[in-house]
Parts: structure tokens; C-alpha cells; sequence
């Protein structure tokens, strides 16, 4: 066994080892900060995993949209809201947990099931294109992809109009919870600059 | 176009010469170049904060560090001696674990990030096809550890600090990607060393300052966001949040926070020498001045000058604009939150998203200026 | 269509302004690099104050009528004027007066609106006490004259930046002959009386 060798299989099976656990983690943990960050760490071996792979593009866009991007406002989400609420129990729990634990078993096995049934084409690793991948990526998405990727980028649309839509709020003239006009000297205007205002 | 120095290759073959095994000789060979890395971007953060105190010194008629070394040149060691020395504290109500591994993984993501900072044609760590691609991933892990500092410390102002951080490393990561992305798309590579290749043929004039001036001061403009510099420091304003997510922090913690947030300015300012300043490159080719002087450019001589050349004109093209970094921390106030990213959604998006439009526009016209 | 070229317009003109003022700013700031330090060696050199200068207040006792006016004007109604009525001549007796400088902000508002004049500016700006009681000035200690500089043989007095000729930082290499920018109020007065008379001459006759 070469080193080259040797030192993929490490880090292959230390990547994998932070992802099982990391996302045993995510789920079991209690405090629901821990799980984000740990979210964090396996979206990032999962990058490392890419790498291994020979796709550092992917491995870098996984970093940029998952790490960056969706972990980041799963955090700012978490922390904006600290909103106590009691745990009440749940009826029914420990049905609950049989059919999504069945339900989860079934897919493990239709898995397992495809890994050990498929026959898997490896690719011969003197054809690997390495970093030519970044055109060849951009080429497939933009012919036979293309339409998958308008769908998305639709989504992604639909998606921000329906937040700004949520979090849009028009000023209100008068307090919900009193009935009291609000003091809308606090509110800059744009043709009254707060600052030069006076009374 | 020459190769240049390669010392990876002369390396190697000595090596080889002694009989080791080309694949020991390029393990023995790999830690190298990242000590040096290391070793300069910490020598690079001693030079930044002893110029960031003189100069503020001379803005104000002051004079600044004198005492330790002459002219004060040894302040910063001082100041660094002193931070390692300090206890570590950590506060009783902290959540110790995310308190210590955060200021870790706001300094690792910048210190990974001068993998692909090109001194000379092969004079980098490793000449990744991602390029610059891989910085501005590198760089969004960054919010997660403010984040998590901020989270940790358990104090409003950490947390508040930590949030606006986030907030303005996200929102200004976009038009610095797009312009980023005008220039890649001239280049027709995420490569920094195809990059400034592609600059190198006419001196200074074929910079891409000239071709992506818009680019350019938007890419500045984001990259101070980036680092919490001045106009941009809210995180740490001092005045509202004390000191933002670094409140609750002492001794090597802090100074780690304090070495990343330098370390990732004289990052930002060599990136920007190597995207818009030709990077290594001199004001006048070293091709016409060596056909000038009649020296064949290959040998071994002339490439050890070549290559010094190219790492002087590296730092020196980052450190005129950490010069500028820091004449604009004296003239510039804080924006507030709302003018911080009204700047950045209202005005920087879409004039970036404006001049990728143009690129590709005159990419197609011009495909002789703008790559074809 | 045309209202939106027009808000485009302004929106680059805008975006331009600001670069060019920020400008600016830049260039100030880097004009600043290339002065030096000027030290006052403190206790052996002092700055003259300007002549606007708003140092301890000076309160001449005799001149004050009581009206309180400055304590009325006042941003935090500090001076004590401590007077009784004197029921015979039904006149203001005033017993004491005093303000406290460890509270005063030496805004300047009592001696703008004292009708009297007894109170006024002086340039005395070395008030320090080890003792923070020690600031409260009663009449006698407010009706003191002003410490000068200039008259300080032990003191090398220097000028400050406002009688400096232009152009001039360093108060040490000014000749005391050298002229201060701009005009001395006599010349002032002088220009005043000759522009005016010249002016004058034409509508005379």
C-alpha cells in the first residue's frame, strides 16, 4: 500500500467517523445551539469527503452554500429567538417512535440493499479530469440541467418573495396592545432627517 | 512565458540525488512551504500593527511606539509577548467549549486562505484549481466561529457583536463574489496564478485595475467589510458594544481574534494586488527589460531576481493598500447598521451585479481586451 | 421612463459625490502625515490662550445686583447667589456668591447675559486642586485676577496655533515680531475707516 494511499484511507475513515457522529449528534443532543454548530462540523467533513473525491469545486461550494449560507442562518435563527416554551409531553410517543423508527429501518435496508446489489462502475482514476470539472460542471448545467436548475433558482425566488411578504410590516399609527398613537418621531423619514429635527 | 523559479522540483531532485524516493522527497518537501507561509503572514502581522501605530501616530501628530527597539519596531512583539503571558480567562457562566474552539475557527479558515496567495509563478502553496473560489468558502466559515464566540461568551454585547458580524460578513460576501466572478470570467480560470498570468503581458498597463475599475473599489469597499475595518467596524464598536464578540476574551484568545482579523487584512490587500495589480507582476515586464539588457531570462541567476523581484512587488502592492486601510480608518466614522447594509444591498449588489453584466458585454465585443 | 433616467441620474451623482468627499477626507488625513509633533514642555512653557478663551470665570462683587440671571441661564443653574431682602430699603443685600468649576462647563452663558458685566472670561485654565472642594469659588476667590502666562518670568510663554503666521505649526521657531494671520482688531479698524471713507466719497458728493 503506497502512501498516498495510506493517507486517503485516514482521512477517509476520520471524515466518516465526524459524520456519523457529528450527526448522531445534531440529533440527540439536547440543546438545540450544540446540534446547529454540530451541523456545521459534519456539512464541512462532508465537504472533506468531496475533496477525497477529487471534486474541490464541489467541495468548496458545499463549504460556501451549506457552511456559510445555511448553517450561518440556522445559527441567526437560533439566536433571534429565545423564546422559552415548557415541554409538553406527546401523546401517542411511543407509537410515534415505532412507525418513524420502521419507517427509518425500511430506509436504511432499501440502501444498504442498493449498496450491496448495484454493480458500481469505478472510474479509472487516470481519466479523472481533476480540475476540469469546474467547466464541465458549468457545460451540464447549463444544457441538459438547465432546466432543473431554472426550477430551483424559481424556488429560490418564490422562496424570498413569500419571506419579505412574512416580514414585511407597514408602520402602524397606533400601539396594538394600547390602542395609543405610536411616537413616530423615532421613525426617520427620508425627507426628515432625524438628526436636524427639532421642536 | 518562462516557469520561473520552481523550488519544488530543484528540491525534489537533490533529494533524489541522495536516493530518497520521490514520493518521501515530496512529503519531506510539503511542510516547507507552509511554515513559510506561516511564518510570513505572522511576520506580515507584526509589520501591519507597528505601521497601523505609526502611521495613526503621524495622522495625529503623535509619535507613536519609540521606546521598544528603534523607532518601536519591536512593539508589536511586546504587545504579543504580553497577550501570551496574560491569564486565560474563561468566564464561570461561559460555555467553555465553543468559547475556546471560537476564536479557532475565526483564525484557521484565514490562515487555510494563504494556500492560494501566489508570491510567484511557483511560488504558492498549492496552485488549487478552485483559486479564489476556495477563499471566499474559506471565508464564510468565519461568521460560524464569530457566531459561536459571540454565543458563548453569555453577554449581550458578545452576542449582539457576534450577530452583527455575521450579518455583515454575509451581506457584503455577495458583491465581493461578483466581482470576483468579473474577473474569473475574463480569465476563463478560478486559478490566482492564471489570473495574474493573464495581466502580465503589457506591465502595469494590462493590470486589471484598468479594465475592472468598478470592480476594483467594490471589491476594496467589501473586503474592509470582510475585515472589520473602519468605515465598516461595527462588530466592535466600541462606543455601543464595548467590545463586541471580543468582550468576554483574554490573553491567546484574544490575540488570536486579533491576529486573524490582521492576518485577514494583509490577505484581503494581497488578494486585491493579485486580482486588480498584477500580482507579482513589475510595472514593466521583466521580459522587456532582460531583452533590453540582453540577459537570456533562464538562468539561474536571473530567476533568483526575478523571483525576489516578484515577491517585493507582491507585499509591496499589499501594503500600499493596507497604507490606504489605514489613512481611511482615520478619515472615514462608522456607518450604522441601517447605512451598513443599505450599502451593501442597495448599492454594491447591484452595481456589481451592473458590472458583471458589462464584462461579459465587452467580453463578447472586445474579446481581445477582455479574454477571449 | 424619464423619471427613472432622472433618479439614475442623481443616483450616480450621488455615488460620486461621496467617492469625491471621501476624497477629500483622504487627502486631508494624508497632509496630516507629513506634520511632526509640536511639544510644550508644560511646566516650563505654556501656550497663550486666545484671546476667546473661555477660562475661570472672574465676578466682580460690587458690580452684581442679584438678578440671578445667571443662574437662570445656566444649564444646570449653578452659580449661588445668596442675597436677603433688606426689608428697610427694600433693596437685594447681597451676602455671597459663588460657582463651583468641579460642575461648570465654562459655557460662557452667564457672562453672555449678565447685565452688569460683573462677570467675564478670564484665560486662567490651571485650576487644580487636590481637592475637588477646593473648586468651589466663593466671591473673594472669584473676584481674584487671573494668573498670566506672559507675565510669568519663570514661564517662556509661547503662542498659540490662532496668533501664528500662516503656514506656521511650531510656536518655538516664531520671532515675537512675526504677524498672526489675518487682521489685529486695530487694523481692523483701520481698513474699516479707510474702505468706508472711500466708499463714502462718491455718495458725498
Amino acid at each position: 500500500m503506497s502512501i498516498a494511499v495510506t493517507t486517503q484511507l485516514i482521512c477517509f475513515s476520520i471524515l466518516s467517523l465526524i459524520i456519523i457522529v457529528g450527526s448522531l449528534g445534531v440529533v440527540l443532543l439536547e440543546s438545540i445551539v450544540y446540534s446547529a454548530f454540530l451541523l456545521g462540523g459534519v456539512f464541512m467533513s462532508v465537504a472533506g469527503l468531496y475533496l477525497l473525491l477529487n471534486a474541490s469545486f464541489v467541495a468548496a461550494a458545499q463549504v460556501l452554500v451549506y457552511v456559510g449560507a445555511i448553517n450561518v442562518l440556522i445559527l441567526f435563527a437560533i439566536m433571534l429567538v429565545n423564546k422559552k416554551e415548557d415541554l409538553k409531553p406527546i401523546k401517542y410517543l411511543n407509537s410515534r417512535k415505532l412507525i418513524s423508527s420502521t419507517i427509518c429501518i425500511t430506509l436504511l435496508s432499501l440502501l444498504v440493499r442498493v449498496d450491496l446489489t448495484d454493480t458500481w462502475i469505478i472510474a479509472d482514476p487516470k481519466l479523472s479530469i481533476g480540475e476540469e470539472s469546474t467547466i464541465r460542471l458549468g457545460e451540464h448545467l447549463f444544457s441538459d440541467y438547465l432546466l432543473p436548475f431554472e426550477v430551483a433558482s424559481v424556488l429560490l425566488l418564490m422562496a424570498m418573495i413569500g419571506a419579505i411578504v412574512l416580514a414585511r410590516r407597514d408602520v402602524l399609527s397606533e400601539d396594538i396592545s394600547t390602542g395609543l398613537p405610536v411616537d413616530q418621531e423615532l421613525i426617520e423619514k427620508s425627507d426628515k432627517p432625524l438628526l436636524t429635527q427639532k421642536k | 512565458m518562462t516557469n520561473g523559479l520552481d523550488l519544488e522540483f530543484s528540491f525534489n531532485e537533490a533529494l533524489k540525488s541522495f536516493g530518497v524516493p520521490s514520493e518521501i522527497a515530496h512529503i519531506i518537501w510539503l511542510p516547507f512551504p507552509m511554515l513559510i507561509v506561516l511564518v510570513a503572514a505572522v511576520v506580515g502581522v507584526l509589520v501591519t500593527v507597528w505601521l497601523e501605530r505609526k502611521i495613526s501616530a503621524a495622522a495625529q501628530q503623535r509619535i507613536g511606539p519609540e521606546y521598544a527597539g528603534a523607532l518601536g519596531v519591536l512593539q508589536p512583539i511586546a504587545d504579543g509577548l504580553k497577550l501570551l503571558v496574560k491569564e486565560d480567562i474563561i468566564p464561570e457562566k461561559a460555555d467553555s467549549i465553543l468559547f475556546t474552539a471560537g476564536p479557532i475557527l475565526v483564525l484557521v479558515p484565514v490562515i487555510l486562505s494563504w494556500l492560494i496567495v501566489p508570491f510567484g509563478q511557483n511560488l504558492l502553496i498549492s496552485n488549487v484549481g478552485v483559486g479564489i473560489f476556495l477563499w471566499i468558502a474559506l471565508s464564510s466559515i468565519q461568521p460560524i466561529g464569530l457566531l459561536m464566540s459571540g454565543y458563548a461568551s453569555n453577554n449581550k454585547y458578545s452576542l449582539l457583536g457576534g450577530l452583527r458580524a455575521a450579518a455583515q460578513s454575509i451581506s457584503y460576501e455577495i458583491p465581493l463574489a461578483l466581482s470576483v466572478l468579473a474577473i474569473v470570467m475574463m480569465t476563463n480560470s478560478l486559478s490566482t496564478v492564471d489570473i495574474v498570468e493573464q495581466q502580465s503581458g503589457a506591465g502595469i498597463l494590462s493590470w486589471n485595475i484598468w479594465r475592472q475599475p468598478i470592480g476594483f473599489v467594490i471589491f476594496w469597499i467589501c473586503a474592509l467589510a470582510e475585515c472589520e475595518r473602519l468605515p465598516f467596524d461595527l462588530p466592535e464598536a466600541e462606543e455601543e458594544l464595548v467590545a463586541g464578540y471580543q468582550t468576554e476574551y483574554a490573553g491567546m484568545k484574544f490575540a488570536l481574534f486579533y491576529l486573524g482579523s490582521y492576518i485577514n487584512l494583509i490577505l484581503s490587500a494581497l488578494l486585491v494586488s493579485v486580482l486588480y495589480l498584477g500580482g507579482w507582476g513589475f510595472p514593466i515586464p521583466v521580459e522587456t527589460i532582460s531583452r533590453i539588457l540582453n540577459i537570456p531570462i533562464d538562468t539561474s541567476l536571473v530567476q533568483v531576481i526575478t523571483a525576489t523581484l516578484g515577491i517585493v512587488m507582491t507585499i509591496l502592492k499589499a501594503y500600499l493598500l493596507v497604507f490606504i486601510a489605514i489613512l481611511l480608518r482615520w478619515t472615514t466614522p462608522r456607518v450604522r447598521i441601517d447605512q451598513l447594509l443599505d450599502l451593501g444591498w442597495k448599492f454594491l449588489l447591484p452595481i456589481s451585479l451592473a458590472n458583471l453584466l458589462l464584462t461579459a458585454g465587452l467580453k463578447l465585443a472586445l474579446p481581445k481586451f477582455f479574454g477571449g | 421612463m424619464k423619471d427613472f433616467f432622472q433618479k439614475v441620474n442623481s443616483y450616480v451623482k450621488e455615488a460620486f459625490g461621496a467617492s469625491k468627499y471621501l476624497f477629500d477626507g483622504i487627502s486631508v488625513t494624508f497632509d496630516h502625515l507629513k506634520r511632526r509633533p509640536v511639544t510644550v514642555q508644560y511646566p516650563y512653557e505654556k501656550l497663550i490662550p486666545s484671546e476667546r478663551y473661555r477660562g475661570r470665570i472672574h465676578y466682580e462683587f460690587d458690580k452684581c445686583i442679584a438678578c440671578e440671571v445667571c443662574v437662570r441661564v445656566c444649564p444646570i443653574n449653578l452659580p449661588v447667589v445668596d442675597w436677603v431682602m433688606n426689608k428697610e430699603t427694600k433693596k437685594k443685600e447681597l451676602r455671597n456668591y459663588s460657582i463651583d468649576f468641579g460642575a461648570c462647563i465654562f459655557c460662557g452663558n452667564c457672562v453672555e447675559y449678565c447685565p452688569t458685566n460683573c462677570l467675564s472670561m478670564t484665560e486662567e485654565y490651571e485650576l487644580a486642586t487636590f481637592d475637588r472642594h477646593n473648586l468651589n469659588y466663593d466671591n473673594v476667590a472669584l473676584g481674584r485676577l487671573p494668573t498670566n502666562v506672559t507675565s510669568d518670568p519663570t514661564v517662556k510663554s509661547l503662542k498659540e496655533l490662532t496668533y501664528l503666521p500662516k503656514g506656521v505649526m511650531d510656536p518655538h521657531d516664531v520671532s515675537p515680531s512675526d504677524s498672526r494671520v489675518g487682521k489685529l482688531p486695530e487694523e481692523v479698524l483701520d481698513w474699516m475707516i479707510t474702505s468706508k471713507s472711500s466708499e463714502e466719497v462718491p455718495v458725498g458728493k
